[in-house]
């Protein structure tokens, strides 16, 4: 027996200590994965750190924002940056399970309401700091008014904003033209012009809130505030079943009995609700402020309304996400984290200047650029819709980490199905009221 | 000197069980091997398994977010769930949408084996086809489906409307919603079924049916009395396995309805998705899917309870 133990021989305790060890080690190896991860990520001199962006437009939009990262030269001492896309789809529980486990980005793009929720769970770095630099460089003046306020909770700034989603009334310029209509300016001419297209087999009143597609909720809490109302009051607090709720809705009842609205619009996705305003069916609706180039429109038969329709007791208004980019404290160096912040906002123009993106920006200093005013309709938006801009928080003032579990929620995307198949307003707003009434609790 | 029972005598005469210790220890040393053995695997798999349970089971007594555990709440996150009339109105379409998964899906698999067992030409074509729905990726069958039947000018809306059957809302209309749900189901969910009964018909031998034929009984009875007994087990097993894909089923939901309309197609999988990462709900919706793991384990124990009586028959 004694000649076979040869070098090469490993005996069955030797074998289970192997076995063991490898075990122990991948175990260790995956647990320490995450905790080191912060710190392998700073390396060198200033080490680096993570941004995560978000698909925000065609990949085109993600390559330059790739290429403008790769760009950015730090102070000594402070991090360089890396980039990293995350993919919409399951965005929440990416975002989560890394700051959870702290293998988040130091700096991020993000859901609209997003740097507010985890600013309430203490793991955003407030940008004050940032902004009182932003204020004594002249930066501060150069924002589009309210968009840096809008940031601001009594903790402090969460974020800076870098751009805006916007919600505008859309129509078809040859269908228009085929029927002699125009443009309509007020909700009265509004649902006129929406008969009209009705008798002729398309609909003014262009939705979409089948799966994975939120536009129909954005355009039921549009109408809202478009007729005075909205989510909230003006202490901030929910409260849905207000007169001029009831009334807004009344009018999208209207709408859905008299064929305006495509009973199927229910359960379209955002592909379906594109596809029918390519091929005309839409003639008339509310949509993001880049219909043309989310549907693929290169056409230019479709354009935004001259501005805001005027409501039954004259109010004006459309929705607006005011979309920012949020410091975490989980960074190798804050200092680094503001100054890159810094610096992608000051560089972030050549996104416009390449016509990459369909949000609108929120510096004049972009506003003013003839590449971006060269975008009639984005340029359009800012000019004759931005200035009468609500966000989701309306009637009230102030954005909050709650507004996310209602944007996007299960319970709103009920009440828009409801009110888009013609359900009653006021019942379907006591639902709405009492579904929503626990997530503030 | 050794006894027959193991036992040493040695010289002073005084009997020892030497052997029985020796082969105790050996046997103490074998089983410490093979606990050392098994250890990686059953470190690894509590690190899979167990662990995210453990967590999740914490998780659904606190009230938590999706970053931090939060504070101990009990059993008020259950309460919560069982007295929320969205989670029975869930729970019922699941239960809807389960039965006519599993049976409908089982119908079909049964039919279209029993016809593959005959000889029909292009059989083996006909099989591979079959399995199509089952083989092309959920997505991308969504979207066809969304596709053949989402607007009123939809090919299959059309042709109902040109057999003058109206113009149905498959995806819009919540009472046709459910319909489609479930009828795609069975269609992407039937050559499991189809393969599983295919391999419990092939283990059936033919002298069975040839005696029975002699005996007199026609093709209803062979079918009751022979093949369905003879294929119980398999079948059982084919139902458990097909209930927990149903109950566990998000995509099929998530990609063709949402959902909706109007929450009508909502089964507790994707009302707990819903809760904890559209209404960052954590704790009640990890409930929702403890009381749904609850469930599948109910059914389980009692659909291996009908396979135990099946192998006893």
């Amino acid at each position: 027996m004694a000649e076979m133990r040869d070098s090469n021989h490993l005996s069955r305790r030797g074998f289970l200590g192997v076995g063991l060890g490898a075990g122990a080690a991948a175990v260790l190896a995956a647990c320490s994965s995450s905790g080191s991860s912060g710190k392998a990520a700073s390396g060198g001199s200033g080490g680096t750190m993570k941004f995560w962006d978000m698909p925000w437009a065609a990949p085109a939009y993600n390559t330059a924002a790739q290429k403008l990262v790769a760009s950015y030269k730090p102070a000594s001492g402070l991090p360089s940056a890396t980039y990293q896309i995350i993919q919409w789809a399951n965005f929440t529980e990416t975002f989560a399970a890394a700051v959870a486990s702290n293998t988040g980005p130091a700096v991020s793009t993000g859901g609209g309401f997003q740097a507010f929720q985890y600013a309430q769970q203490g793991a955003i770095a407030y940008a004050d700091h940032l902004i009182q630099t932003f204020k004594s460089n002249g930066t501060y003046d150069d924002f589009l008014p309210g968009q840096v306020e809008a940031m601001k909770t009594p903790a402090g700034y969460v974020a800076v904003p870098w751009q805006l989603d916007i919600r505008v009334w859309w129509y078809n310029k040859p269908i228009f033209s085929k029927l002699g209509l125009t443009p309509p300016t007020t909700w009265d001419e509004m649902e006129s012009v929406g008969t009209t297209l009705a008798k002729h087999g398309y609909y003014g009143f262009g939705a979409g809130m089948g799966a994975g597609n939120f536009i129909g909720q954005h355009i039921m809490v549009m109408m809202m505030i478009n007729n005075g109302g909205g989510l909230f009051n003006a202490d901030n607090k929910l409260d849905v079943v207000t007169p001029r709720n009831i009334e807004a809705m009344e009018f999208v009842q209207r709408l859905a009995k008299a064929k305006i609205i495509d009973p199927a619009s229910v359960s379209y996705t955002t592909d379906t609700e594109n596809a029918q305003w390519k091929s005309g069916k839409f003639a008339m609706g509310i949509n993001t402020g880049a219909l043309d180039i989310g549907a693929g429109i290169t056409d230019g038969s479709v354009a935004p309304l001259p501005g805001p329709l005027t409501g039954p007791h004259g109010d004006k208004a459309c929705l607006v996400f005011q979309n920012n980019i949020m410091m975490y404290k989980n960074t190798p160096s804050q200092a680094g984290s503001e100054a890159f912040t810094a610096w992608y906002i000051k560089n972030m123009s050549t996104y416009w200047k390449q016509n990459l993106l369909s949000g609108l920006p929120v510096l004049k200093s972009i506003v003013a650029t003839p590449q971006f005013q060269q975008q009639t309709h984005l340029d359009a938006a800012v000019k004759n819709w931005l200035p009468y801009a609500k966000n989701y928080a309306a009637t009230g003032n102030v954005l909050s980490p709650s507004l996310a579990k209602v944007d996007g929620s299960q319970q709103l995307t009920a009440f828009a199905q409801t009110m888009l198949g013609g359900g009653d307003p006021k019942t379907a707003l006591q639902t709405l009221q009492s579904s929503l009434q626990p997530l503030f609790a | 000197m050794t006894s027959a029972i193991g036992t040493t005598k040695q010289a002073s005469g005084v009997t020892t069980p030497q052997r029985p210790r020796r082969a105790a220890r050996r046997l103490d040393v074998n089983k410490a091997t093979m606990l050392a053995l098994i250890a990686p695997s059953v470190v690894l798999l509590l690190l899979i398994n167990a662990y995210p349970l453990v967590s999740a089971a914490n998780q659904s007594l606190h009230n938590g977010t999706l970053i931090s555990s939060g504070s101990f709440v009990g059993l008020d996150n259950y309460r919560s769930v069982l007295t929320s009339p969205q989670f029975w109105q869930a729970a019922e379409f699941t239960l809807i949408f389960t039965i006519v998964g599993v049976f409908g899906s089982w119908a079909v698999g049964l039919g279209l084996a029993l016809l593959l067992q005959t000889d029909i030409p292009g059989r083996s074509l006909l099989k591979v086809l079959l399995l199509l729905p089952w083989v092309v990726p959920i997505v991308v069958s969504a979207t066809s489906i969304n596709y053949l039947v989402a607007t009123p000018s939809s090919p299959v809306p059309s042709l109902f409307h040109a057999l003058g059957l109206g113009a149905p809302l498959f995806l819009a209309n919540p009472g046709w919603a459910k319909v489609t749900v479930c009828v795609y189901k069975i269609w992407v969910s039937f050559p499991f079924m189809m393969l599983m009964a295919s391999a419990a018909l092939s283990s059936v031998p033919d002298t069975v049916y040839e005696a029975a034929q002699m005996d007199g009984a026609g093709a209803v009875a062979r079918f009751r009395r022979i093949t369905l007994p003879m294929i119980a087990r398999p079948t059982y097993i084919s139902w458990i396995l097909m209930t927990i894909f149903c109950v566990n089923d998000f995509p099929t939901i998530y990609l063709l309805t949402g959902g909706g309309p109007i929450s009508a197609t909502t089964t507790l999988v994707v009302l707990a998705y819903r809760t904890v990462f559209q209404n960052f709900l954590v704790g009640p919706g990890v409930a929702i899917a403890f009381l749904m793991t609850l469930a599948l384990v109910v059914v389980s124990v009692v659909l291996y309870r009908q396979i135990r009586k099946a192998a006893f028959h």
